[in-house]
């Protein structure tokens, strides 16, 4: 074997190797822009889908017909008002979708003190009415002062507590 | 319900596993690359090439093969560049343990590396592919996690157990059984992330959100210290009774990613450290294998401790070796790495070093970067918080083991006796360091299947 071709060799095994690792780049380079539109569109199907398949009553027809109807029940609430703790004043509108409630950063309504848990509990519209169930929260949720433990109806105006933070349903 | 649901979007859309078509290209790659490496050893130490070819390369790159058509069958939507990296790594290992047996047969010594390397090797690709197969999700890790954590800490401690213990070269971390040796700690670092991830998700709240503030910075409560202090207490147990500064520095750096991962709070991570720390000082002064360690580390070329036993010879050769290597090295099988003791296992990087010099070596760095950074990407991909601390766990379990070697084999920490992931001679980290790999592509293709 000769001097020359070994130099090559060797040269030619270094340069291979750096080819490697930046074809591996340029995979994770196409990988981020090639992939972000393909997620995108089956992360939008599968959020739709699931929605209406978990939804007992989409926010269309029957409710807005049965709203005229006199009954005691939550269906009328159209917004959230925080009356105490770090966000009071703040309002979220209700549009019939389920609202999760926790310090996890993807939830409805986010609360960042101590006494609130990842996924501490979440309203669902069912039969017209807003029920609020507790995640397994380690201090609990209290509906009017009483700790919550089936899910249970939150009337109009019935304070939720929530860690230091409490909460109304308004019409 | 949710998973009905998502399966049949998946068929809707028709999403095609473009992922295994990359790794396929990618990995012929990374098998073209062994081959050159091989050959080139050959060609520069034997003028040709013979059989035993077929064997340093057809071993690893055949089992890779197969464990690609396993994640075509099994996790399709796996990661696709985790296993050529892995294969690469572990290729290059291969070749220069090879390269090293040649100069040790010519030196007529009897300890060769390279025939058991590629057996192990096949050994624990098929453990790889066995955890893609059989494991459905990584998930069902999270019911063992108690389990786990007896497991990681009994595998820790089974070196000290008497007669089957052993001691090689001042450190206890053998298993002896029939005259086949492993060691249990490799195997410890797997159990121990799965457990520290499952025991931080149940705790990270309180780990998280509790405690005073005091002066901007919050105060964890004293009781959730005792885990910290419970790791501690077993990781210098590691170093004092083991004499194994690396693997407690492993398990210690670990937990602590894990717990910073988990809660967020600095303070845990300043705390830990400031522990180990005084642990580690207090330990240098105290227990002489330590002492010396720091000497060799902070003086390599003092007379005294180049010629003294366990001083600092070996660095020194290894530093040599990574000089003589220069910018471009000597060329697999043109230098003289064989000088350095243990150039096949602590020092393979000084080896690989002096062989492909610095743009080799970079190489070699650039790829445990790519593996680490997949490793932290499929974590972070996830939703829940069992997968994330898993895949972080176990991408800086190779991270740490990295950064500990090279480190030592550079000068930058003192030197300690762990393995480089994948690239060292010796079963027990090839296995270990697979099976991280094949957790991985699990992981990674639960993962995918979520987000599709």
């Amino acid at each position: 074997m000769s001097e020359l071709a070994l130099f090559l060799l060797r040269i030619g095994l270094v340069a291979v190797l750096w080819i490697f690792v930046f074809s591996i780049i340029s995979v994770i380079r196409s990988d981020l822009f090639g992939q972000k539109v393909a997620g995108k569109a089956a992360a939008s199907n599968a959020t739709q889908v699931v929605s209406q398949a978990h939804l007992p009553n989409p926010p269309t027809g029957p409710v807005r017909v049965l709203q005229e109807s006199n009954s005691p029940s939550s269906k009328t609430a159209t917004r959230l008002v925080i009356i105490a703790g770090e966000n009071a004043g703040r309002e979220l509108p209700l549009d019939g979708r389920e609202l999760h409630i926790g310090r996890a950063v993807n939830s409805d309504l986010v609360i960042t003190d101590e006494y609130a848990s990842t996924q501490h509990a979440k309203l669902v519209l069912i039969n017209d009415e807003w029920l609020v169930q507790d995640l397994n929260s380690t201090n609990g949720t209290f509906l009017g002062g009483v700790r919550v433990g089936i899910p249970a109806v939150v009337k109009l105006n019935t304070p939720v507590k929530v860690g230091k933070t409490v909460f109304e349903l308004r019409a | 319900m949710s998973n009905n649901v998502t399966e049949r979007i998946s068929k809707i859309v028709r999403v095609v596993p473009r992922n295994r078509n990359t790794e396929l290209v990618l990995l012929l790659f990374a098998i073209g690359i062994n081959a050159l490496e091989v050959v080139q050893v050959q060609l520069s130490t034997m003028q040709k090439v013979n059989g035993d070819f077929w064997f340093y390369w057809g071993g690893l790159a055949g089992a890779a093969m197969l464990l690609h058509l396993v994640l075509r069958l099994r996790a399709p939507l796996a990661d696709p560049m985790i296993l050529p990296i892995a294969t690469t790594l572990n290729g290059l290992g291969i070749a220069e343990i090879y390269r090293l047996d040649i100069a040790a047969i010519a030196n007529h010594q009897t300890e060769l590396f390279g025939e058991k390397q590629v057996i192990w090797t096949l050994v624990a690709l098929l453990l790889a592919g066995i955890v893609v197969m059989f494991i459905p999700s990584h998930l069902v890790l999270r019911r063992y996690v108690f389990i786990a954590g007896a497991i990681g800490v009994g595998l820790l401690l089974a070196p000290m157990l008497p007669f089957i213990g052993k001691t090689i070269n001042g450190a206890s971390l053998w298993l002896s059984i029939g005259g086949l040796t492993f060691q249990p700690g490799e195997l410890a670092k797997i159990s121990l992330t799965i457990f520290f991830a499952g025991y931080l998700v149940q705790r990270r709240d309180s780990l998280a959100m509790t405690g005073r503030t005091v002066l901007g910075i919050q105060i964890p409560k004293a009781r959730e210290l005792g885990p910290i202090l419970a790791i501690w207490v077993v990781s210098l147990l590691v170093l004092v009774v083991q004499h194994d500064l690396g693997t407690s520095l492993l398990f210690f750096g670990l937990f602590l990613v894990m717990i910073y991962t988990a809660t967020g709070r600095a303070i845990y991570t300043v705390v830990g450290l400031g522990m180990f720390l005084t642990g580690a000082l207090v330990a240098s002064r105290a227990i002489s294998y330590v002492s010396k360690r720091f000497d060799a580390w902070l003086n390599p070329f003092d007379d005294a401790h180049y010629n003294a036993i366990g001083g600092s010879y070996q660095l020194v050769q290894g530093l040599f070796g990574f000089a003589h290597g220069g910018l471009l090295g000597t060329g697999l099988g043109g230098g003289v790495p064989q000088l350095v003791p243990l150039a096949e296992s602590d020092f393979i990087v000084a080896s690989l070093a002096e062989e492909l010099g610095l743009a080799g070596i970079f190489v070699i760095f650039a790829l445990y970067i790519l593996l680490v950074a997949r490793g932290l990407r499929i974590g972070f991909n996830h939703n829940d918080d069992f997968s994330k601390l898993l895949a972080t766990g176990l991408s800086f379990v190779i991270a740490l083991q990295v950064f500990i070697v090279i480190g030592g084999v550079t000068r930058l920490v003192p030197l300690t006796g762990l393995t480089t992931p994948l690239l060292a001679a010796g079963g027990s980290s090839l296995v270990a360091n697979w099976i991280i790999v094949g957790l991985l592509l699990r992981i990674s293709d639960t993962n995918r299947k979520e987000a599709e």
